[in-house]
């Protein structure tokens, strides 16, 4: 089942660990944000393929929302 | 009594006005970032308004109720829901044992407050409960809610039903940009006329490292007058150092080039130049906006400041519920 994961909070994107193309197991962290000087995690819900990753490392003000990786 | 399930991002115990008195030794105030929402949650409830009650931030928490009572969530929207059912914001929400409220991330404004009738019933650190992170006091453990923590509720009788009038609830900021007041000084003599013009007409942008220590801002490099580029050696190397000086809470700190807004868990000292000062009555915009929004600051006096406290401080009084 496709998962389109978004981010929880605002912030700058501190690390992102997956690329198109990987396979990931539900509760894999995926990538971290980073928001009042704190790593906040990001974990896919299901297991897939990650079919796309809208982020990139060191990108600042990600809104809350946005839909970061997509796993199909 | 309440048990934490998942504590959010960073939710902390706060009470208002906080630990008063002890700026002089380095204690700041702590207390809640948005004061009005905060109060207005307490007001819901039938509590004083400054009782101690759940600061949320960006992303709110699950919690089981261990006994019957009565809440009020205001703030930013997290949306929050008791046993999956979606129920409304500043408004008082009658809840039973064994069920669970849920609050997801912010979708509007920042910083969620959850007050329940009786308030939060933690021991007083130095007269208040506020959660102060940096110096482990206050609150649960000195620190944010872990999960499997029972916090302490002390009993009190709320009514469910009771609103907050709409004209009395704040407006958060739905275009992502915020009208600041300031107050000049302590150190506007340091900054020459284009560096005072400039810092007015700037839109700021509110950086992802800031949290309820400072709130640091990107924007224009700052020019100073002979003050700080002809000065005494032990002033210090930057135009932006002085000699250490005591600072005010809601001083604009100017670390070499960055301003750095010092809010409720701010330091009281130390050695760089404070140009400007976020009067009291503008914390809330700062509490409920995000990283990335914009700030624009308007230039108030200290008279026009303390008019904008009164008026905040009449209307968080039970005047403002229905």
């Amino acid at each position: 089942m496709a998962e389109r994961v978004e981010t929880m909070v605002p912030g700058n994107v501190w690390k992102v660990m997956v690329k198109p193309g990987d396979k990931v197991s539900s509760g894999d962290v995926l990538f971290i944000l980073e928001v009042m000087k704190t790593e906040v995690p990001h974990t896919a819900g299901a297991d897939g393929t990650v079919t796309a990753v809208h982020i990139a490392e060191g990108q600042e003000g990600v809104d809350a929302g946005t839909v970061a990786v997509e796993i199909g | 009594m309440l048990e934490v399930v998942q504590p959010g991002l960073e939710t902390s115990i706060q009470d208002y006005p906080g630990r008063i008195g002890f700026w002089n030794q380095g204690f700041p105030p702590s207390g809640p970032m948005d004061s009005w929402s905060f109060r207005l949650a307490n007001l819901l409830v039938g509590n004083e308004a400054g009782t101690a009650g759940l600061e949320c931030q960006y992303m709110g928490p699950t919690l089981k109720f261990r006994r019957d009572g009565v809440i009020a969530v205001t703030g930013a929207d997290m949306q929050p829901k008791l046993d999956g059912q979606p129920i409304p914001m500043w408004e008082s929400v009658a809840v039973k044992a064994g069920q669970t409220l849920a609050l997801g991330p912010a979708k509007l404004g920042t910083r969620a407050y959850i007050a329940i009738a009786g308030g939060i019933d933690t021991p007083e650190w130095l007269g208040s409960r506020s959660t102060f992170h940096k110096a482990g006091v206050g609150g649960m453990e000195g620190r944010a809610l872990k999960p499997g923590q029972v916090v302490p509720v002390a009993a009190g009788k709320g009514k469910a039903g009771r609103k907050v009038k709409p004209e009395a609830r704040p407006a958060f900021a739905t275009d992502k940009r915020w009208t600041i007041e300031v107050v000049p000084g302590p150190n506007d003599d340091w900054i020459d006329k284009a560096g005072h013009e400039r810092f007015l007409a700037t839109d700021w942008k509110l950086s992802a490292k800031s949290d309820r220590t400072g709130f640091r801002l990107d924007g224009p490099q700052w020019t100073f007058t002979e003050k700080a580029t002809n000065k005494a050696p032990e002033h210090g190397a930057e135009p932006s150092n002085i000699i250490d000086q005591g600072y005010p809470l809601g001083a604009i700190n100017l670390a070499g080039q960055t301003p750095i807004i010092l809010v409720n868990d701010g330091p009281s000292m130390g050695g760089f130049i404070c140009p400007y000062t976020v009067p009291s009555a503008a914390f809330w915009k700062l509490g409920q906006s995000k990283p990335g929004e914009v700030y624009r600051f308007k230039s108030v006096s200290v008279d026009e400041a303390q008019e904008l406290r009164k008026r905040l401080k009449a209307l968080c009084t039970p005047s403002s519920i229905v």
